[in-house]
């Protein structure tokens, strides 16, 4: 599990592991699969067993396996992680009508054990209060805990449930994607620009309401998107995640014809092209031109770019390499430097570095056989964690060309996942990533070489810009 | 992910070690030192069939040229080795060969198995005479298809217990999902599929594959082998492992032609219209897939089979416990784990219930063994009646 993934991916790897359990081996014992004190983590052994519920017992343990394992766990003000715990927690209270004259903050000292001692000690006090929402009020205030570390590789995954009529491909939602992804509206809207369109239609509601590319949404359930060119909230619920099944009012304006409509979509299960999930695809272009598309730095998905590249030089001379990373989501940072080893060798593709500025550097493969053509690499602000890694990695050693827009700026370390005592996985990064010249990738994320955005015109009229660019600067 | 479990992944569970949960279900192989015992024993030899009558058994290469492989980008159409097992009347002659060494050598390094010599499977004995001329009028035809990553052989004890009781059981490999398909010209085709399988919807894809490949051996049988005349086309049935099991379905729901079918632990990946599939279905698993249990497919699918239905889980039975690797297992050196079915009583057991099945719905004879818990099999329990989530 040590990957480089965005909070879509973690939630999608915690998919994984409960559809993993169709094939796997027995669990092991319980005494393997959860920790004996239950303050200490480990990565999961095996599918995790069902999930239980919440316990100041497993907050207790996630705080300090933080404290343990994560990053700047040794060093960090531990303080203002229970602080956000119980913040979260009183807002909770305060929401649900139940506020209570003691739910306020005990007096922490530093000392990051008695500190615990003291919060659990007011936690208790609390939940005992109101029992019927202890579950819930334990959900928040881990949460909370986990979103003070300002981490996008810290994520704590629970209550992932599959619709019980999914099958192995389906998405679910409203069927639409926009130009603002489901995880830059799960906590990157800072990056995401307006207008806000429809860049594709996969399927389900939005696709049965007649949406298409190039759609403006001007207003979802009657709040504007973007409000003084900042992305509100309420982009949000473009992505629903299985049990939210709420309909979804989308206002649209079609520029093509004027018109102005809107549409009432409910999230639910639908069926996708099984062809366009394919991790790797890859088509010849211009006769001359390998195009890989890559979705994700999945296991072997370096190799099997690089055996289509291969293939698709069989018989003839290429110009160039188009790789396509748009829409890249991250996955193995090994499967990063391995791509990279394809194109350069005897070079650091990453450093990987602890607080206390001890790096770990990724070098190149350099069994990898190199292509020695040149490349165009298509980016754009979906392109996160390792496909950051590797967009840095690609700028930095001069091995080719960014084409798009800049990449997410997600990249703040590899995470490692642990299982908590109640089977639900806890994620973060113990040592934060930079780029070749040990410059810091995350929040900032990687320029495009040639800033080429897609317009609601191109989406709508099917038109590929970005690509277009490529085969020019290929073809130079 | 999603696919059913690798050969490694049941030996490393075999040997008792924790496995690591991976997308793909591959793990790393277990430590060599606690895996092996001292001395392997020599090769295995399959239990000997049941039934009344000797086996023969024959292979087939048919090519496909209506479709492009859907694995290989530069095969324009889709070859697939069919083995035949059938009723004999020859009881003499040579037993035809388990597997060949390198075929062997692939599956042990493919499932990370160094334990025995690598062409140690290829000495298994089985019990099928090679080319013998098949004897019976009227059988019925069981179409067999094993799990991900496995040569069709890993069901061989299942296949020749079933000729011997009067079927005619056509297994397919399906090339490049397994780690090893050796063609007449000598080629050996590679797990291909293998560097794909944690993408979304791959095993939504291959059951499709394999439903085209099913139909196309169905097309093809009457006309490239010689013993097909014995076959009654109207008695057609699959069973299959893993992902061969949900091709089980995905194939029912292409072909009329197959008229019953058995997911022998497979995960679900074949989508069933609304209205339902009303021909005969058995789910017949370990308690990975129990009613309510971490693995929902087989819940979901059970309210869409609108026919005659059973979901039977055996207690103590694991992925490939329905296939021949328990039996293998002794062989490779690997030693059994503890509250696992022993290798002969797995055998005996998918063995009986899959017979059972299809002496009902191809050859019409009533089993009651399919109707309720039976003292001689206590480790069948019912579904979803009588089965809970562990």
């Amino acid at each position: 599990m040590t990957a480089f993934m965005t909070g879509a991916r973690i939630a999608a790897a915690g998919l994984v592991l409960l559809l993993a359990s169709a094939c796997t081996a027995p669990a092991p014992p319980r005494g393997e699969a959860s920790t004996a004190a239950g303050t200490v983590c480990a990565p999961p052994q095996g599918t995790p067993l069902a999930e239980t519920a919440t316990t100041i017992d497993v907050i207790e343990q996630a705080y300090f396996c933080i404290l343990g394992d994560y990053y700047s766990g040794a060093t960090l003000d531990a303080r203002s992680l229970l602080t956000a715990g119980i913040a979260a927690l009183a807002q909770e209270l305060d929401r649900d009508g139940r506020d209570l004259p003691r739910a306020g903050m005990p007096t922490l000292t530093g000392d990051r054990k008695a500190d615990w001692a003291a919060f659990e000690t007011t936690y208790r006090k609390i939940t005992d209060q109101v029992p019927d929402l202890r579950d819930k009020l334990a959900v928040v205030t881990l949460e909370a805990i986990v979103a003070a570390l300002g981490d996008d590789h810290a994520k704590w995954t629970h209550d992932v449930k599959q619709p019980p009529d999914h099958y192995d491909g389906d998405g679910y939602g409203l069927g639409l994607e926009a130009n603002v992804d489901a995880s830059q509206a799960d906590g990157n809207l800072g990056v995401a620009l307006a207008p806000l369109f429809v860049t594709t239609v996969p399927g389900g509601a939005a696709q049965a309401a007649g949406l298409r590319p190039g759609d403006i949404i001007q207003s979802i359930n009657g709040s504007a998107p973007f409000i003084d060119g900042q992305a509100t909230p309420a982009i949000t619920a473009l992505y629903p995640r299985y049990p939210q099944a709420r309909p979804v009012k989308l206002r649209l304006l079609r520029q093509s014809s004027g018109r102005r409509w809107s549409v009432t979509l409910k999230p639910g299960l639908y069926q996708r092209d099984l062809a366009t999930l394919q991790v790797v695809r890859s088509k010849l272009l211009d006769d001359d031109i390998a195009y890989v598309r890559m979705t994700e730095f999945a296991p072997d998905s370096a190799d099997r770019v690089l055996r289509a590249i291969s293939r698709l030089r069989k018989g003839r001379t290429l110009s160039g390499v188009v790789l396509d990373l748009r829409g890249n989501s991250g996955g193995s940072p090994m499967e990063a430097t391995r791509l990279v080893s394809a194109f350069v060798h005897g070079k650091v593709t990453a450093y990987h570095c602890t607080m206390d500025g001890t790096c770990a550097a990724s070098r190149t493969d350099d069994t990898v056989e190199l292509i020695d053509l040149p490349l165009v690499v298509l980016t754009d602000r979906s392109c996160a964690s390792a496909c950051e890694h590797f967009g840095s990695a690609v700028k930095d050693l001069g091995i080719g060309r960014l084409v798009g827009t800049r990449t997410a700026g997600v990249i703040s370390g590899p995470a490692q996942a642990y299982l908590l005592g109640n089977n639900t996985l806890l994620s973060f990064p113990a040592q934060h990533h930079l780029g070749p010249d040990r410059e810091v990738v995350d929040g900032i994320g990687v320029p495009s070489d040639h800033h080429v955005p897609l317009t609601p015109q191109d989406a709508a009229a099917g038109r590929d810009p970005a690509l277009a660019k490529a085969l020019t600067l290929l073809h130079e | 992910m999603r696919m059913d479990l690798s050969m490694r992944q049941l030996l490393a569970a075999a040997a008792g070690l924790a496995v690591l949960a991976a997308a793909a279900c591959s793990a790393p192989a277990p430590p060599r030192s606690d895996a092996v015992s001292a001395v392997p024993p020599g090769p295995a030899t399959l239990p000997a069939p049941t039934g009344a009558h000797p086996v023969g058994t024959a292979v087939l290469y048919l090519r496909d040229t209506s479709r492009p492989d859907p694995w290989n980008l530069d095969a324009d159409a889709r070859e697939l080795k069919v083995t035949l097992w059938y009723p004999t009347g020859q009881r003499d002659g040579q037993r035809a060969p388990y597997m060949t060494p390198k075929e062997s050598e692939l599956l042990l390094k493919g499932s990370g198995i160094a334990s025995a010599p690598y062409d140690t499977l290829s000495k298994t004995r089985t019990n099928a005479i090679k080319d013998a001329e098949p004897a019976g009028r009227k059988l019925p035809l069981v179409v067999m298809s094993p799990g991900f990553t496995k040569p069709m052989s890993t069901l061989t004890s299942l296949a020749e217990d079933l000729a011997s009781r009067g079927y005619v059981v056509a297994g397919i490999d399906h090339t490049y999902e397994s780690y090893a398909t050796t063609f007449p010209d000598g080629r050996v085709a590679e797990c291909l599929a293998c560097d794909s399988n944690s993408d979304p919807g791959f095993g939504a894809r291959m059951v499709q594959g394999r439903a085209a490949d099913v139909s196309f051996v169905l097309d093809q049988l009457p006309s490239k082998w010689d013993g097909s005349d014995r076959i009654d086309r109207s008695r057609i049935a699959m069973v299959g492992q893993s992902i061969g099991g949900s091709s089980a379905m995905s194939t029912m729901l292409e072909d009329p032609r197959v008229r019953a079918g058995i997911d022998m632990d497979g995960t679900a990946y074949a989508r069933i219209p609304k209205s339902g599939l009303s021909r005969p279905f058995m789910f017949l698993g370990s308690a990975q897939h129990v009613s309510g249990g971490p693995a929902p497919t087989w819940d979901r699918d059970w309210r869409l089979l609108t026919g005659w239905k059973r979901w039977i889980v055996l207690t103590g039975a694991e992925h490939q416990s329905f296939t021949d690797t328990p039996l293998l297992s002794d062989a490779l050196g690997i030693k059994p784990t503890t509250g696992v079915l022993p290798a002969a009583r797995a055998a005996e057991l998918t063995r009986t219930y899959v017979a059972a099945f299809l002496d009902q719905h191809l050859k019409s004879q009533r089993q009651s063994l399919l109707d309720k818990p039976s003292p001689r099999y206590p480790e069948a329990t019912f579904c979803p009646a009588t089965c809970t989530p562990p």
